[in-house]
C-alpha cells in the first residue's frame, strides 16, 4: 500500500523542551493509525503539526510522497488533512447543517448573479445527501444543543468531510464519550475507511486501540518507542511499550520507622459524575495510614482529576463519605480542608494552584491568606507576608529574577516549589499531590520527592495521584490503580512488575491475570 | 522593571483617549472658527487655576469619586454592576424624603440618619441582583442595567405623586430642612461631603491594596478557579462586593441630594447620570482608587469648565459632551494590551506578511 502521509525526523522544540524528537511516522492509505502513548508524551504536538496549528523545529512532512509545509489549518485542509478536537467547536444555537457550513455557506443565486441570502434549501439538501453517503445517524435539522455528545463528534467529522479531506485526525475522540457512543464511533470510523479514507487516532485508551487499528505507533516522550500492526500485537504488550521507562529517580526511600495503624484518611462508595452527566468517579472506597504514602496510578483521564477534585472539595460527590482523622469531611470546602489540616498540591498549577497575574507573595499566602499571622482584622500585614516569602525562597531553594515580579515569570519548577512551600509550611496533617512534578526540571524534581518523602518522615500522611509511574512507584508505601473510575487493583510497588502494573492499568484486574496464566 | 512597564502601559492607555478626545474637540472648534486654545485655556484655568473654580470642581467630583470606586470594587473581580445608577438614585431620593420630613434638631445626626437611609436603600437594592447571581448564576449585567431603568420611573411616579411638592412650580420633592443640609466653604459650592468622599476614598484604598477582601477580589477577578481552589467562598463575596458597591451608590446619592440638590427633582443626577458617569472615570482611572480620585476631578473639571466655556467664549458648552463622548470612544480601545509590547506588535505583524 501507499503511503498517505510521512513525516521525516519531525522535530518540536518550545525553547529548551523538545516536543517531539524525531518523528518518523508512517499512514497508510485507508488505513486507521492509532497514536498511543501518555500525557506530555508529545501526541497533540505532533497531530497540531500535521494539522497546521503548529510549525516543525525541523523535518519534513510528506503527503502521498510529496513536501508539502503547512502554516495553517488552511493550509491543512487544502491538502486533505481534516482534525476532530477533543473539544468540540460547534455553535449551540445553531442547527446542524449551519454548523456543518459554517464559513461555507451557499449563498442563493438569482439569474446567475450571487445574492447575499443563504440557500438554506440546497444547504439542507447537501448536509442531508452527506448525512447519508456516510451512514450517519443525524438529523440536518437538529440544533447542536439538543444533541447528544456522540451526535456533536459525529457534526464535527462532517464538518471535515464536507470539505473533502482524506486524513481525517480525531484528538482524544473517545475522552467524552459513553460505551455505547463509542462503540457507535468505532463503527463511523470503519465504515469511513472502507469509503477511502485514512484516519489517524490519538488515544490512550487500549482496548479502544485493539478493536480500532490497523496499526499502532506508541511515543513517549517525544520519540516514537514502538510501531507494530494489530495482528502482531497484544493489550498488554503495548501496555508495556507505553509505561515502561527507562530513568531511574535517585531519590532513597527507606521507611524509617513504621506505618502506624490509625487510619488518617477514608474514602467510602465515593462516586460523582461530570458535567456530561458520565458517572467518572463510581463507588471508590480507600483507607490511608497514618505514616503512609498512598499513591493512585493509572492511565491519565480514568476518572484521577475527578477524584482530586473532591477530595480538594472542588467538585461534590453523589454518594459516598470521606473521613478525615476522624471527622466526616464530605464535600467540605476547600478553605475548611486547609484549616482542618490537609495541605493540597492541586493537578493544574496555573489554573488552581497560582495565579500567573498576582505577585509572588500574593500566591505565598493563597489558601492561608485568613490565617492570624499574615491579617489581622481583615488587613494585611505586608511585612510578615514578604518575610514569609523570603522564608520560602530559602529553604525551598526557589530561584527567581525578582522578588516583587508576578509569579508567572517563574519557570514551572519553581513556581512548583512555591506551592509545596505554601502547602508544607502549614504544617498539614495530610498532603494531597496531583501530577507534583508534572512539567518540572530533573533537579526539581528530585527536590519535590526529597520533600514529600521528608514530609512522610516527620509521621504525615500523603495520597499522590501520578500518572508518572516511576513516581509513584518509587514514592509509594502502597498503590492502588485506577481504570474508569474504579480500582481496578491494590499493589505493593516493591513486589509488582512493570507488566503487571500496565495490565492493571489498561483495566485488566489481578483476577482475571491468574486466570489468563491458568489457561 | 516590568512592574514600571506595567504602570507606564496603564497610564498610557488612560491618557492617551483624553488627549486624543481633545484633539478631536481642537478640530471641530476651529471648524466652526473658534480657537481651540483659547477654549481649552478658559476650560482649564476656569475649572483648576482659580480657587472658586478649583473648590466648584472638588464639589462637583465628590459623587463621582463614590460613583467610581462603587463601580471599580464589582469590576475588579469582574463582575458588573451597572446598578450604580439606580442604587444611587434610590439612595439620593430617600435621603431626601428623609431630610424634609425628620424633625430632629441636632443637625448631626439628622444628617446621620439620612445617610444610613441612603446606604440602606443601596444595599437592599444591590442586594436583589447579587443574590440572583450568587445563588443562580443570573447574569448581574442584566438585571443591574434593568433595575435602572425600574427604580427611576419607579421615582418619577413617587416624585410625581405620593411625595410631589405642592407649593413647588415643577415636578419635586419637598425641600430638604436647612440644618440638615451641608454648609457650603465660602463662596464655592464645596462641603463636607467632600471630606467624606475623600475618607471613604482613603478607606476604600485600604480595603482594596492592603485588605484580605481587596486581595480575594483582585483573585475572583484574575483567576476564579484559583479563587475557589484557594478556599475563597466566591458566591459569598459576590453578595459582599455588590453590597459594598450599594452602599458607596447610596453614600453618593445621598451626599449629592444634602450638598447641591435640595430636593429630588427629575433631573437629579443630570445627563448621563452621576452612576454613569462612575463608570468612565472607573475605566479611566484603572480601578484604582487614586486613578479614579484623579479621573474624577478630571472630569468635574470638564463640567465646571463648560458653563466658562459658555459664557467667556463663542463655543458652545456642548463641546464638552462631545469630548467626554470621544472620551468613552477611545476608552473602549485598548491601545496596548497586557502582555503585548507595541513594538512586539508591529514585528509580529510584519512576520505574518512575509
Amino acid at each position: 500500500m501507499n503511503s498517505m502521509i510521512q513525516t521525516v525526523d519531525l522535530t518540536k522544540k518550545f525553547n529548551d523542551f523538545v516536543a517531539n524528537d524525531h518523528i518518523n511516522l508512517d499512514v497508510k492509505e485507508q488505513e486507521i493509525k492509532c497514536i498511543v502513548g501518555e500525557n506530555g508524551a508529545g501526541k497533540s504536538t505532533m497531530m497540531n503539526m500535521l494539522y497546521g496549528l503548529l510549525q516543525p523545529t525541523s523535518g519534513k512532512i510528506l503527503i502521498r510522497g510529496k513536501e508539502v509545509t503547512l502554516n495553517s489549518p488552511v493550509d491543512a485542509i487544502a491538502n486533505g488533512i481534516g482534525m476532530v478536537h477533543q473539544h468540540f467547536k460547534l455553535v449551540p444555537s445553531l442547527t446542524v447543517y449551519e454548523n456543518i457550513l459554517l464559513g461555507a455557506e451557499i449563498t442563493q443565486k438569482k439569474g446567475g448573479m450571487k445574492t447575499p441570502f443563504i440557500d438554506q434549501k440546497e444547504e439542507i439538501k447537501r448536509v442531508e445527501k452527506l448525512i447519508q453517503e456516510n451512514h450517519l445517524e443525524l438529523n440536518a435539522t437538529d440544533k447542536i444543543e439538543d444533541i447528544s455528545v456522540g451526535g456533536r463528534q459525529r457534526v464535527e467529522i462532517l464538518k471535515m468531510l464536507y470539505r473533502n479531506v482524506d486524513i481525517l485526525i480525531l484528538d482524544e475522540p473517545t475522552a467524552v464519550l459513553t460505551p455505547q457512543e463509542v462503540d457507535e464511533l468505532i463503527a463511523t470510523l470503519k465504515n469511513l475507511k472502507e469509503q477511502g479514507k485514512t484516519i489517524i487516532v490519538i488515544t490512550h485508551k487500549l482496548r479502544e486501540v485493539m478493536e480500532l487499528a490497523d496499526s499502532i505507533t506508541v511515543i513517549k516522550q517525544g520519540k516514537v518507542v514502538g510501531n507494530v500492526l494489530k495482528k502482531d500485537t497484544s493489550e498488554r504488550e503495548l501496555a508495556q511499550m507505553m509505561v515502561g521507562r527507562d530513568v531511574v529517580l535517585t531519590v532513597n526511600n527507606e521507611r524509617k520507622q513504621q506505618i502506624e495503624s490509625e487510619i488518617m484518611y477514608k474514602a467510602e462508595n465515593l462516586t460523582t459524575v461530570n458535567d456530561y452527566g458520565k458517572e467518572v468517579v463510581s463507588d471508590m472506597s480507600f483507607e490511608v495510614h497514618k505514616g503512609e504514602i498512598l499513591g493512585i496510578a493509572g492511565v491519565e483521564g480514568n476518572g484521577q482529576s475527578e477524584l482530586v477534585k473532591l477530595m480538594t472539595g472542588l467538585m461534590e460527590s453523589t454518594k459516598g463519605t470521606v473521613f478525615f482523622d476522624g471527622k466526616d469531611i464530605t464535600n467540605w470546602w476547600p478553605e475548611k480542608l486547609r484549616k482542618a489540616g490537609i495541605g493540597i498540591i492541586p493537578e493544574d498549577r496555573y489554573a488552581q494552584g497560582l495565579c500567573r497575574e498576582m505577585t509572588v507573595s500574593d500566591n505565598c499566602i493563597a489558601g492561608y491568606h485568613g490565617e492570624k499571622d499574615v491579617c489581622k482584622h481583615g488587613l494585611f500585614n505586608k511585612k510578615t507576608i514578604n518575610a514569609k516569602r523570603d522564608k520560602y525562597i530559602k529553604e525551598f531553594d526557589i530561584r527567581l529574577g525578582d522578588v516583587n515580579g508576578n509569579i508567572g515569570n517563574l519557570s514551572g519548577g519553581n513556581a512548583q516549589k512555591v506551592i509545596i512551600a505554601r502547602e508544607l509550611s502549614a504544617n498539614p496533617k495530610l498532603l494531597i499531590a496531583c501530577q507534583p512534578t508534572r512539567g518540572v526540571d530533573i533537579g526539581s524534581i528530585e527536590f519535590i520527592h526529597k520533600q514529600i518523602l521528608k514530609f512522610r518522615d516527620a509521621g504525615n500522611t500523603v495520597i499522590l495521584i501520578s500518572s508518572e509511574l516511576s513516581e509513584i512507584m518509587s514514592l509509594s508505601d502502597r498503590v492502588i490503580v485506577m481504570y474508569k473510575g474504579k480500582i481496578s487493583g491494590e499493589v505493593s510497588p516493591k513486589e509488582v512488575s512493570m507488566a503487571a502494573m500496565g495490565l492493571l492499568m489498561a483495566g485488566i484486574g489481578k483476577e482475571e491475570q491468574d486466570h489468563e496464566k491458568e489457561r | 522593571m516590568k512592574k514600571k512597564d506595567s504602570i507606564i502601559k496603564g497610564i498610557v492607555n488612560s491618557v492617551l483617549p483624553v488627549i486624543l478626545a481633545f484633539a478631536f474637540g481642537a478640530i471641530i472648534i476651529a471648524a466652526i472658527g473658534e480657537s481651540p486654545l483659547e477654549t481649552y485655556g478658559v476650560l482649564i484655568r476656569k475649572s483648576l487655576l482659580t480657587e472658586k473654580g478649583f473648590m466648584n470642581t472638588l464639589h462637583y467630583a465628590s459623587p463621582l469619586i463614590l460613583t467610581g470606586l462603587a463601580i471599580a470594587i464589582t469590576f475588579k473581580a469582574n463582575l458588573y454592576n451597572m446598578g450604580v445608577e439606580g442604587q444611587m438614585l434610590l439612595g439620593g431620593f430617600f435621603a431626601g424624603i428623609t431630610g424634609a420630613y425628620l424633625n430632629i434638631s441636632n443637625p448631626f445626626i439628622s444628617k446621620l440618619i439620612c445617610f444610613l437611609v441612603a446606604i440602606i436603600c443601596g444595599m437592599l437594592f444591590a442586594l436583589i441582583p447579587a443574590i440572583l447571581k450568587a445563588k443562580c448564576n443570573v447574569n448581574e449585567m442584566v438585571v443591574t442595567l434593568m433595575l435602572n431603568y425600574a427604580v427611576s420611573k419607579t421615582l418619577e411616579f413617587l416624585t410625581t405623586g405620593v411625595f410631589k411638592d405642592k407649593s413647588a412650580g415643577y415636578v419635586a420633592t419637598p425641600t430638604i430642612k436647612e440644618d440638615v443640609m451641608f454648609k457650603r466653604f465660602g463662596a464655592s459650592r464645596m462641603t463636607m461631603f467632600f471630606v467624606i468622599a475623600m475618607i471613604i476614598l482613603v478607606i476604600m484604598y485600604f480595603v482594596m491594596k492592603k485588605s484580605k477582601l481587596g486581595y480575594e477580589i483582585t483573585a475572583i477577578g484574575k483567576n476564579p478557579e484559583f479563587a475557589e481552589a484557594t478556599g475563597m467562598n466566591v458566591g459569598k463575596k459576590i453578595i459582599i462586593m455588590m453590597l459594598i458597591s450599594g452602599a458607596l451608590s447610596g453614600i453618593a446619592g445621598a451626599g449629592w441630594m444634602l450638598s447641591d440638590q435640595f430636593k429630588y427633582t427629575l433631573t437629579f443626577s443630570a445627563n448621563p447620570g452621576l452612576g454613569w458617569d462612575g463608570m468612565l472615570i472607573a475605566l479611566l482611572g484603572g480601578h484604582s482608587p487614586i486613578g479614579i480620585l484623579i479621573a474624577a476631578i478630571f472630569y468635574a473639571a470638564l463640567k465646571t469648565g463648560s458653563d466658562s466655556i459658555n459664557m467667556y467664549t463663542a463655543v458652545p458648552k456642548e463641546i464638552v459632551a462631545i469630548i467626554q463622548g470621544m472620551i468613552i470612544l477611545f476608552l473602549a480601545v485598548k491601545f496596548i494590551g497586557d502582555k503585548t509590547s507595541v513594538f512586539g506588535r508591529f514585528k509580529k505583524a510584519k512576520k505574518e506578511d512575509a
